[in-house]
């Protein structure tokens, strides 16, 4: 049994590197075995054809053997024999000896080698004054015994016909397995090119996309994965909307009697009953609306948390429309301040979700105009930089020291010395709702006085296209007949 | 005036009720979508506030049962699930404005006297606010009493703040409000018809404020 933290963590070869492993070895192999035998076949093809022409030359020596009266003769005039001897580039060597194995012409130096069969050529490979050569022995009867012609042949033409062959054979080949491979290469790549494209799919939808994957288009071996993928989805769906039922359901259990202390309260001052200890009334309306503002705030924070928000489609939101829209809902207690609430818009659109983009500007403006001492200014900004879409505010209050800027997103945490009202949650809905859309939140200095520029950028903003102000984010009480 | 409240929790009910009484409002209330229609048919309401979540019947059923019905009257849609899905769809059905709990008696009168306004508005063509009278019918306005002289603009860009009140209204969309008769109107236009306004205006009665940025808003009546 292999130990449990052996070499198992080895990823597993991709399906490629398999498919072209699976496909080309064998291929090679089987290219290989078929060159090796294709190039014996015509090896032996062509020595067949070299040794029949060594055979001639030996019938040829035996056409010209007389039987004299008590020996036999070989007459071979010297044109004759020149001609035999040179077969350029080969030089022919050549012996005829009787039964005893006594020569009787040619090269006394060239071996002996016993013959069975009459009429039947033998071959040998063997050296011959330094040099291979192919050797055919052939045996003839006469009148005075049986006779062998021994015939010698160095190989220069036989190699020079092994390398000619080897050359034709090897270039197509090699041809054909480039070819072969290159199809191959390109057959897989554009076989599994279905499954990157899912993979990239998959990879560059946001962790919070929880919509189903289209499966129709998809070859048939993945869909099984794919289904199994998209029931997996589907429960997460189910349980992210269970996870927003029981918060709304929270938000009405928790809201509905937090509405009657407040109203009760508000008769109660009314009807003149806290005149004795007006220092007491105020402490309570404070303490309600500081619960109020924390309910809002956790269920807005639940609510904009990775995978209760997975229900949520994006749109196209204008920025523009939502600042503008906060100018109704803000003014009033800018004015009650006195602080000077003013506003720069610029035409941009990001894909987002508008309650949650309005909730995020509505924290950041309720931050500024909380921490924004009174005749203090206030600006709120969209637009564009470069391709990036910006939402952002700016204060000259006090201003956030820079070594406690990462701080002040962590929730509940609350900078000492602040105002009361606040519970610590507002920048952490805006960083938890920008992360949802991709964006970043930075703090800055804003230029030239105290104060904190914080904005909310949208890196992949598209064109400034929806500049229609009448979509994007609800209204409610405005243009209503 | 007379208002119908239908809410199924007692204490912000008789909250309500108690509230909107001491505003001068005759107050019913019912506890249910079934009970809210019973009224309705029998009796006649200024307004209604209606909770969204009501037992059996919910608040939406009910408001898109009224409207079916073609009944106009003003709804005021009270919710305290707080999501925008929710409102959206309360002002979809027909309701004609939303709070969300819980919510300040103050604020909750000042919408339902808006809502009150506005339907009357449409009903008898006359727009009131802090002792000026725009009546859209004839086109005559008076402030204290007295007549105003108002240019065909000047009275376009009063009735698009009195109607929006307390609402900002971009210079923008003054612009769209006159590029009716008035093609080529620029942003600086509006701001010369605006200070001409405020000078008839200033009799006290009304301010129009700028917002920086955007545009201009008038109060709502004190």
């Amino acid at each position: 049994m292999p130990p449990p933290d052996s070499p198992a963590a080895r990823p597993a070869p991709s399906l490629r590197q398999r498919l072209l492993l699976a496909i080309l070895l064998p291929m090679a192999a089987v290219f290989a075995v078929s060159v090796f035998f294709d190039y014996r076949l015509a090896k032996e093809t062509a020595d067949a054809a070299f040794d029949q022409s060594l055979t001639d030359d030996a019938l040829d020596i035996a056409s010209h053997i007389r039987n004299s009266e008590n020996l036999p003769l070989l007459e071979l005039s010297a044109e004759v024999e020149t001609m035999l001897r040179n077969d350029a580039p080969d030089k022919v060597y050549f012996a005829v000896r009787d039964s005893a194995g006594q020569l009787l012409a040619g090269d006394a130096d060239l071996p002996d080698f016993p013959v069975a069969a009459h009429k039947q050529a033998e071959f040998k490979d063997s050296a011959f004054r330094g040099e291979p050569t192919r050797v055919v022995f052939y045996k003839i009867r006469s009148p005075h015994g049986d006779l062998t012609i021994t015939v010698a042949e160095t190989i220069v033409k036989r190699n020079g016909a092994s390398r000619t062959i080897l050359t034709a054979m090897i270039l197509p080949t090699l041809a054909v397995i480039l070819a072969t491979f290159m199809a191959v290469y390109f057959g897989v790549r554009k076989g599994l090119r279905p499954l990157e494209n899912v993979e990239k799919e998959i990879a560059t939808r946001s962790p919070r996309d929880l919509r189903e994957i289209a499966i129709d288009a998809t070859p048939r071996e993945i869909r099984p994965m794919l289904a199994r993928l998209n029931e997996l989805f589907d429960l997460l769906r189910l349980a992210s909307a269970a996870q927003q039922r029981f918060l709304t359901d929270a938000a009405h259990q928790l809201r509905t009697p937090l509405a009657g202390l407040q109203t009760q309260i508000e008769l109660a001052t009314a009807e003149g009953r806290f005149q004795s200890d007006p220092e007491r009334l105020s402490r309570i309306e404070d303490a309600t609306e500081r619960i109020s503002h924390l309910v809002d705030q956790l269920l807005t924070y639940a609510r904009a948390e990775s995978s209760t928000a997975a229900t949520q489609i994006f749109e196209p939101v204008s920025l523009a429309v939502l600042a503008e829209k906060a100018a109704s809902i803000f003014l009033d207690r800018a004015l009650g301040k006195n602080i000077d609430l003013g506003f720069e818009i610029a035409p941009a659109t990001v894909d987002g979700s508008p309650w949650m983009l309005r909730e995020a500007l509505a924290n950041i403006i309720d931050n500024a105009l909380r921490y924004t001492p009174a005749h203090g200014v206030v600006t709120v900004r969209s637009g564009m930089r470069g391709a990036a879409a910006i939402l952002e505010v700016e204060d000259n209050g006090a201003g956030i020291p820079a070594d406690e800027r990462e701080r002040v997103f962590e929730r509940f945490y609350r900078r000492p010395g602040s105002p009361s009202g606040g519970c610590g949650l507002g920048l952490a809905i805006v960083r938890e709702i920008a992360a949802l859309h991709g964006a970043s939140v930075e703090l800055a200095d804003p230029q030239g006085t105290t104060g904190l520029r914080i904005a909310l950028v949208f890196p992949r903003a598209g064109a400034p296209a929806h500049t229609d102000p009448h979509r994007g984010i609800d209204s409610p009480a405005m243009e209503k007949p | 005036m007379r208002i119908l409240v239908v809410e199924d929790d007692n204490l912000v009910a008789s909250g309500i009720k108690q509230g909107l009484s001491q505003a001068g409002y005759t107050v019913d209330v019912a506890d249910s979508a079934e009970a809210a229609e019973d009224s309705l048919r029998n009796e006649a309401f200024d307004l209604a506030v209606v909770d969204i979540g009501l037992p059996r019947a919910d608040g939406l059923t009910l408001i898109r049962r009224l409207r079916e019905q073609d009944n106009p009257l003003p709804i005021l849609v009270l919710t305290a699930r707080g999501s925008m899905e929710d409102t959206i769809s309360g002002l979809d059905v027909g309701a004609d404005d939303y709070m969300t709990k819980p919510f300040r008696l103050p604020e909750l009168s000042a919408r339902i006297r808006a809502l009150i306004r506005r339907s009357h508005a449409i009903a008898d063509t006359c727009l009131h606010h802090n002792g000026l009278t725009l009546d859209t019918n004839s086109r005559t306005a008076t402030l204290g009493g007295a007549p105003l002289e108002l240019t065909k603009r000047e009275w376009a860009i009063l009735e698009a703040l009195l109607m929006a009140s307390p609402n900002v209204v971009s210079k923008d969309r003054l612009v769209q409000t006159l590029a009716g008769w008035d093609k080529d109107i620029t942003l600086n236009a509006i701001e010369v018809y605006v200070s001409r306004l405020r000078a008839k205006l200033a009799e006290g009665y009304i301010e129009i404020r700028t917002v920086r940025g955007i545009g201009y808003r008038i109060d709502a009546p004190a």
